[in-house]
């Protein structure tokens, strides 16, 4: 069996590997929806696994197909502008509107500074 | 003087209503509407004379647009489309009324959040280019005025949620009548070029550029300007209500 090395395979090779990587993240951010206890840590799983999860995928479909690499790595800076900013939000209203914690929580580190402003830096 | 204008413009109005329109619409019961609607569609052979539509190649196929909902909805149905945006302008007027009417006048203050504040100050040209985007190529991708301007709507909401400073002000009134009074303009010009109101009158182009389809981008723009300063005012009315 003759593989000989080409960078054609390589690079459809490290694309494919992306997007699976991206599918598992995907995956990973709907199990932690499902399975975990309190809304902290379930937005928690679902910002951050969907965030990574949409890099890692639109950076495999660009490397497979150059002529979208562009918008691939627009498509990325927004993700990385917009979601970030929205799962801050929703913790920061769910915090601040007392939302239950599970009963495996043992330490709340926001607990003096948020009455303040959350936790910001005027 | 301002009454008299309005006076003049409906009163020629009414008369190419009455003096156009009724003579030719026929007695009750004797209207063959198969003939007059929808019998050059569905007698429209597909086997012969079948020409396979080539993006930026082909010319005049219904109207030039490369999108068909929209070749429907801002050509053949046009008017019905200014019904649906004088609907939307009653619910924003209905919204309007109630929110200076009902009587607690307190205003919704919302925390400040640095995250949010310094974000949206980044976000927000992005999605009202966003938004422009979507209703300038109503015609060529999916899309069109009416989710062109709900997605600017929103974009002022983030600015409303961010920053408790900010107001709507009475320009995106103005914006709102300027556009719409500009869409019944259209539909005038049409009738005094075509003989039909709101009839597409420009010409129609190669399907998939820009400058294509006669009339339907300058209604959607108009549509979208339209949406988006309603939407943002029944926004900022249900804010300060």
């Amino acid at each position: 069996m003759n593989l000989e090395f080409s960078w054609q395979l390589l690079r459809e090779a490290i694309g494919y590997l992306l997007i699976g990587l991206g599918s598992f993240f995907y995956f990973l951010a709907g199990l932690g929806l499902l399975r975990m206890p309190d809304i902290y840590t379930k937005l928690q799983t679902s910002t951050k696994a969907t965030t990574l999860g949409t890099f890692s995928i639109a950076l495999g479909v660009g490397i497979l197909d150059f002529s979208f690499l562009g918008k691939a790595i627009l498509l990325i800076a927004f993700v990385a502008l917009t979601y970030p900013v929205a799962g801050s939000v929703m913790l920061r209203s769910a915090y601040k509107n007392k939302a239950p914690a599970c009963k495996e929580t043992t330490i709340d580190e926001c607990d003096g500074i948020a009455n303040d402003n959350g936790g910001d830096v005027r | 003087m301002r009454r008299v204008w309005a006076i003049l413009v409906a009163g020629v109005f009414l008369y190419f209503l009455i003096a156009q329109f009724l003579p030719i619409i026929p007695d009750f019961g004797n209207a063959d509407m198969f003939l007059r609607v929808s019998f050059d569609i569905i007698s429209k052979s597909t086997t012969s004379n079948y020409n396979v539509v080539e993006f930026k190649k082909s010319k005049d196929l219904e109207d030039g647009s490369a999108n068909v909902v929209t070749s429907i909805v801002a050509n053949y149905r046009a008017f019905d489309t200014l019904g649906e945006v004088t609907v939307l302008f009653c619910a924003a007027i209905g919204v309007g009324i109630l929110a200076s009417v009902l009587k607690p006048k307190r205003k919704i203050e919302f925390e400040e959040h640095r995250v949010l504040r310094i974000s949206t100050g980044i976000i927000f040209p992005l999605i009202l280019l966003f938004g422009v985007y979507i209703f300038i190529h109503g015609h060529l991708s999916p899309g069109g005025g009416f989710p062109g301007g709900t997605t600017i709507a929103l974009g002022v909401l983030l600015l409303m949620l961010s920053n408790n400073e900010f107001k709507v002000t009475p320009v995106a009134k103005h914006i709102e009548q300027v556009a719409g009074a500009g869409y019944v303009v259209i539909g005038l010009m049409g009738l005094a070029i075509g003989g039909v109101f709101l009839m597409n009158f420009l010409p129609t182009g190669v399907v998939g550029n820009l400058f294509s389809g006669g009339v339907v981008p300058i209604v959607y723009i108009l549509i979208g300007f339209k949406v988006g300063a309603e939407l943002s005012s029944v926004v900022s009315d249900l804010r300060e209500g």
